[in-house]
């Protein structure tokens, strides 16, 4: 048991550290409702990446990642929120999904043109998967497929599409078979976003910004070879990559939580606490403080175990849903602690200081148990395939 | 960086719990609550005391990490005994090249230590202590007292003059809780440092914890998976199974946060001493809440006191109490936050 990286990881770490500080965008990233400024404020930085060798570390050599294992990849999420790099938000279905997915099951010619694009930064992916009536429920989902000749015609509907208005491309669960069991009937495939017959309606949600969007589509043609996988398997494509290359990056959002932590505390060292004083001299909010990186320092031991079990096994443990649920709860606990913590200033929305900031926060973090699963379904998951609970 | 355990370390979990299982029977409110001479002496026959010493001094040459492994399995199985004062016995004595024979007889299982814990030296920081602690594990069975001042840590034979031992009746039926009053007693000074031997302590108290929340998840589950109501599995019941998922998530994070600790203690890492009371803090508070909801979980049957439900539960809240609690451990963590 070693909680030390090697003499080679380390200098892997140097590499990755020098090469972040030099190349880190200074300028800050767009804030607010214009999407466009911030794809290409995104894709300018993963171009950045790109020509530094720095896209895709998870991605194999051959498909023009860095090939890096586990444990550089722990190093390189590391580094990257320690350097203060951009969050990754409108890459991220390109890089940690769709990419990752083409690489497992997509064919010679859809890989030879889609990962270098993604790569590169020259496009946008999004993800077609949950419907209205599909949620946490994914397998129920409606949006039918038919095939005509060498083409599928596509209707239906899909919903919390995020940046689908800034898009390219989108990676789209739909049904090819309703006679088969719903898990058999799916197939996942690629659809150009400026097909003819998508019409894309921005979501204002309750933080006010509008990234999520609902996608109609309405006999919208896709040639059969964007299918990938096989025809009525895409449930198995879209499982393949659930796995790691998400759990590392992972990472990134954890540090950037232990940082918050710690802004957290000399925040309540400058603001008035609820008994005069500074927030800091109240022993419940100090109290909370503590817990919280204790909690932090907790998930960073969780995920350090099960990244150390996964290189001894080959395989993503099950703890990996005990850490998702763990942190999308430590999440809000820090967030709610924030505006505890600010006192009055907490219902002021303004653009400028602390109080914008932490109330932003606090309503977005309220997603954290909602999506990609909600809180309810990651207990299902735990109690069932963790414990072994009947269904 | 590596935080699996290595097959040396399962093999030494397997070989501890095998014992444990052996001696120990469930449910354990049937069997006898005292410590348990033959299994104190088949320990020091297997190493359990120098677990974590090194070979040079009759220790196994182990470190915390397989010392952990061992707490865990004694929480699990509710073992009745001094195990923890006497494992940091040996620790204290083996920094002391003079104290080579007290060390062996303590290895070798020929003394009983308790700890009095005292870190404010109500008890003064002499060699001569004064004063009365509270709420000592262990207090009755004791040959001698472990003494962890503020600095400095002392010996004290529990049957030298000076020592009284007032035995209370324990909220835990299998570990007792003693007053102890020492008036002038004689105390010998050990060259260890109280402040290395306490992060010590909080870890494999904090093993012990780990070992009461994972058994009382399993027991839960156990027990889920098997009792049914309106024709099905309680378990089955999203109520029920939410409620294992969470004891399952408060488990895994203690055991990551006490595996990390103590390997971080082990290799002298600059954020050690934290690690070591945030393992106390998160384990104890998995420890409780587990064992909470596993007498939920076992519904009237858990209420009952032949159900080993209310045991594990009943040893959480002594181990709440053991070098602090989470409340002081909390407010020691955001000290520095507070200081300016």
């Amino acid at each position: 048991m070693e909680i030390r990286f090697s003499a080679a990881e380390e200098a892997f770490r140097t590499d990755a550290r020098a090469w972040l500080e030099a190349n880190v965008p200074r300028d800050r990233r767009p804030v607010g409702a214009d999407l466009a400024a911030l794809r290409d404020y995104d894709l300018a930085w993963q171009r950045r990446m790109f020509e530094g060798g720095w896209a895709g570390v998870s991605w194999p050599r051959e498909y023009g990642g860095r090939g890096a294992s586990l444990m550089e990849q722990v190093i390189w999420y590391e580094e990257y929120a320690r350097a203060g790099a951009p969050e990754v938000t409108t890459t991220f279905v390109g890089l940690n999904h769709a990419g990752p997915t083409l690489i497992a099951c997509g064919s010679e010619e859809q890989k030879a043109f889609h990962l270098p694009r993604i790569l590169r930064g020259d496009v946008v992916w999004c993800q077609g998967f949950s419907e209205p009536n599909a949620g946490s429920d994914l397998a129920s989902l409606q949006t039918r497929a038919v095939i005509e000749g060498e083409e599928l015609v596509v209707s239906g509907q899909k919903i919390w599409t995020s940046f689908g208005n800034v898009a390219e491309f989108q990676e789209l669960l739909v049904r090819t078979d309703p006679e088969a069991p719903r898990h058999r009937g799916i197939s996942w495939v690629i659809c150009a976003m400026d097909s003819p017959g998508i019409d894309i309606r921005p979501i204002k949600t309750l933080t006010g910004d509008q990234h999520f969007c609902e996608v109609f589509y309405e006999g919208v043609r896709i040639p059969l070879r964007n299918v990938v996988g096989r025809l009525n398997d895409g449930w198995r494509v879209a499982m393949a990559t659930l796995g790691f290359e998400r759990g590392t990056a992972f990472l990134s959002e954890q540090i950037r939580l232990a940082r918050r932590v710690e802004d957290l505390a000399a925040l309540a060292r400058s603001v008035p606490g609820p008994r005069g004083g500074r927030a800091i001299d109240d022993d419940e909010l100090a109290r909370r403080l503590a817990l919280a990186r204790a909690e932090v320092d907790a998930m960073r031991a969780m995920t350090y175990r099960s990244v150390s079990l996964a290189v001894r096994t080959g395989v993503p443990g099950a703890e990996a849903s005990v850490i998702r649920l763990f942190f999308s709860e430590l999440v809000q606990r820090i967030d709610l602690l924030a505006l505890d913590i600010l006192g009055p200033a907490a219902v002021e929305r303004r653009v400028e200081g602390p109080g914008a900031r932490w109330a932003d926060a606090y309503l977005g973090g309220l997603s954290q148990t909602i999506g990609g699963g909600t809180k309810d379904i990651q207990r299902n998951i735990i109690g069932e395939r963790m414990l072994g609970l009947p269904r | 960086m590596d935080l699996t355990f290595s097959p040396e370390q399962e093999s030494i979990r397997e070989a501890v719990r095998s014992v444990l299982a052996d001696r120990i029977p469930a449910p354990r409110a049937r069997a006898e609550l005292a410590p348990d001479p033959g299994l104190w002496r088949e320990a020091a026959t297997l190493g359990w005391f120098g677990l974590g010493l090194p070979e040079a001094v009759g220790g196994a040459g182990y470190g915390l990490p397989e010392e952990t492994i061992l707490f865990v399995e004694l929480g699990r199985s509710l073992a009745a005994g001094p195990w923890l004062g006497t494992v940091l016995a040996t620790h204290a004595l083996a920094a002391v090249p003079a104290l080579r024979e007290d060390l062996a007889k303590a290895v070798g299982g020929g003394t009983r230590v308790a700890v009095v814990d005292d870190p404010a030296d109500e008890l003064g920081d002499a060699t001569r202590p004064s004063g009365t602690v509270r709420g000592v594990a262990d207090g009755d069975v004791a040959d001698v007292f472990l003494v962890l001042g503020g600095r400095r840590v002392r010996w004290v034979l529990a049957r030298g003059g000076g020592v009284r031992v007032a035995v209370r009746e324990s909220l835990d039926p299998t570990r007792r809780v003693a007053d102890v009053s020492f008036a002038d007693a004689a105390a010998e000074l050990l060259g260890a440092e109280a402040s290395s031997l306490r992060r010590t302590a909080l870890v494999l108290v904090a093993a012990e914890a780990l070992g009461i929340a994972e058994r009382t998840l399993e027991a839960s589950v156990a027990h889920a998976k098997t009792r049914e109501q309106f024709g099905r599995p309680i378990g089955s019941f999203q109520a029920v199974k939410h409620r294992c998922a969470d004891m399952a998530v408060r488990t895994e994070v203690a055991r990551s946060i006490v595996t990390f600790a103590a390997v971080a203690l082990r290799d002298l890492e600059p954020g050690a001493p934290r690690h070591a009371q945030q393992a106390k803090v998160l384990a104890t508070s998995a420890a409780l809440a587990n064992g909470h909801d596993n007498v939920q979980n076992h519904g009237g049957m858990g209420f009952t006191w032949e159900a080993d439900a209310h045991l594990f539960l009943k040893r959480a809240w002594l181990l709440e109490h053991a070098f602090g609690t989470r409340t002081a451990h909390l407010e020691a963590l955001a000290a520095p936050w507070r200081a300016g």
